[in-house]
């Protein structure tokens, strides 16, 4: 059993980042949260449309994702900004993040009468807890701690020839050797695929949440009247190479391997703390899926990308890999590691596995991601109905 | 000998990727279930896309991955480029699902 150098917390998770996240309840709240994070070094703002006029799923949904920021392993503390009495409520959201045992502050604006006293709040609180953040030190924590979370992005036909090979490789290292977890979303790109991963299923109920949901996303789709082509895939998955959904799909199962299925998470649900493979029923909108699987508590991401990709998350070190010989042209900058020569070269995919593996292996010991260093990111929570 | 930057995936499938650019008139050697097949290309197809290793005809499930990735649309020659032009898709087809709601829809 390996170790790596993380940050320990005392609700019993380790981070391999340090992160203080300023947290917007509402749009209102946005610019609030905006400013502060410009003037506040090493702080990640999280601001969305959400969190107001929505009906109860979205609302838990939208709920159940801001806290998982303000709760993930790479979060050290969180200051929640509120605009006035938001059905998605900032006093109990830091009431909740503070029950982990993290430092958390609840500023709200119209409290605060007006919109510079509560800037001046947002500042004063997250000064203080990048201070005493950066106090704390790195420990040895055994890696059975971390949760390997792996997407798509821009998928191309070499990425299920390649580089999700390389993606399977290392996720089921780190369940295997390590007794660690990892996790896949992004639902309608089983289509296709579904009853071959339902198979890997460990027990009937897993089978069948994964069937009932593939079937859900299809009926959903059906129901707009059109065809889903140009939305799956997408027109630069066709450029690409890839025909249909069904293609796209059975590319982008390789990189969860062949192993069993230990659970079905809802979007954005805490992943289970019991070592191995799990889903997280999402759109295949990579924004909105990194998203959450970020709010379920991975600690790292691997975009394993077709033809390149600037998709990345804030509080979620996100590793990207092609196969691609073009993409890690095209956006070299966002390219982390290119194993190319594994698909047109004379190395092979345990090769590939092995360059991702070191580059994890030092990025969870704090060495930055591509994006991370950029600082690139999004955040899109995945809504469910309308806005009232 | 066959040519390592075309691939087939399965044994069982009737389409293969190619890994560099391919022009039509080229005669290819790709290896299906470690049997060499030569194949006169129709079709330029570049990297990434796919070519028919065999006939189909309109209907037929296209295979990759040994499983189906849609059904031709129109027949298909081997060596012709296989892509959105003469492959349909089964999944997400809100626009057979139910025409009354398609009209509706499109009103």
């Amino acid at each position: 059993m390996s170790e790596f150098l993380g940050y320990e917390r005392s609700d019993g998770s380790i981070g391999i980042r340090n992160n203080v996240v300023i947290v917007s309840t509402a749009p209102y709240a946005n610019d609030t949260v905006t400013r502060a994070a410009d003037i506040v070094e090493n702080t990640v703002p999280i601001t969305h449309p959400l969190g107001r006029c929505q009906t109860k799923p979205d609302v838990f949904q939208t709920y159940r994702t801001l806290l998982g920021y303000a709760t993930h392993p790479n979060t050290y503390g969180a200051v929640v900004v509120a605009h006035a009495g938001e059905i998605v409520d900032g006093d109990e959201l830091a009431a909740d993040t503070a029950e982990t045992g993290r430092p958390s502050e609840s500023v709200n604006i119209h409290e605060e009468k007006g919109v510079m006293n509560g800037l001046k709040a947002t500042v004063d609180a997250a000064q203080k807890m990048v201070r005493d953040a950066s106090e704390q030190r790195r420990v040895p924590s055994n890696m059975s701690n971390l949760t390997f979370g792996i997407n798509c992005a821009t998928s191309d036909t070499t990425s299920g020839l390649c580089q999700h090979k390389a993606t399977a490789g290392a996720v089921w290292r780190l369940i295997d050797e390590h007794d660690g977890r990892g996790v896949f979303a992004e639902t309608p790109e089983f289509f296709g695929g579904e009853q071959e991963l339902a198979e890997r299923a460990i027990n009937d109920e897993v089978k069948e949440k994964i069937l009932d949901r593939v079937e859900w996303w299809d009926e959903r789709l059906q129901a707009t009247g059109y065809d889903v082509r140009g939305a799956q895939p997408t027109p630069d998955n066709m450029d690409g190479g890839l025909t249909t959904i069904e293609e796209k799909s059975l590319g982008a199962l390789v990189k969860s391997g062949s192993g069993p299925i230990q659970g079905m998470v809802d979007y954005a649900e805490q992943i289970p703390n019991e070592s191995g493979m799990y889903i997280m029923d999402s759109p295949g909108h990579g924004a909105e899926s990194v998203t959450g699987i970020g709010a379920s508590g991975a600690h790292f991401m691997i975009i394993s990308t077709g033809q390149g990709h600037t998709l990345s998350n804030a509080v979620m070190p996100t590793i990207k890999i092609t196969g691609n010989p073009g993409s890690a042209k095209r956006v070299p900058e966002e390219t982390d590691v290119d194993v190319s020569e594994a698909l047109v070269g004379d190395q092979s995919i345990d090769w590939a596995t092995n360059q991702l593996w070191d580059e994890i292996s030092a990025i969870i010991d704090g060495k930055l991601t591509m994006s991370e260093a950029l600082g690139e990111s999004q955040f899109a929570i995945h809504r469910i109905g309308p806005s009232t | 000998m066959a040519d390592q930057l075309i691939e087939v995936v399965e044994s069982a499938d009737n389409v293969a990727t190619a890994l560099r650019d391919i022009e039509a008139g080229e005669t290819v050697t790709v290896l299906v279930d470690e049997a060499e097949r030569t194949i006169e290309m129709h079709d330029d197809v570049e990297f990434g896309h796919k070519l028919a290793l065999e006939p189909l005809s309109a209907g037929e499930t296209v295979t990759k991955y040994g499983t189906s990735i849609g059904d031709a649309s129109t027949a298909i020659d081997a060596g012709e480029w296989v892509h959105v032009h003469n492959v349909e898709s089964n999944y997400g087809r809100g626009d057979l699902a139910d025409q009354n709601q398609s009209q509706a829809v499109q009103e």
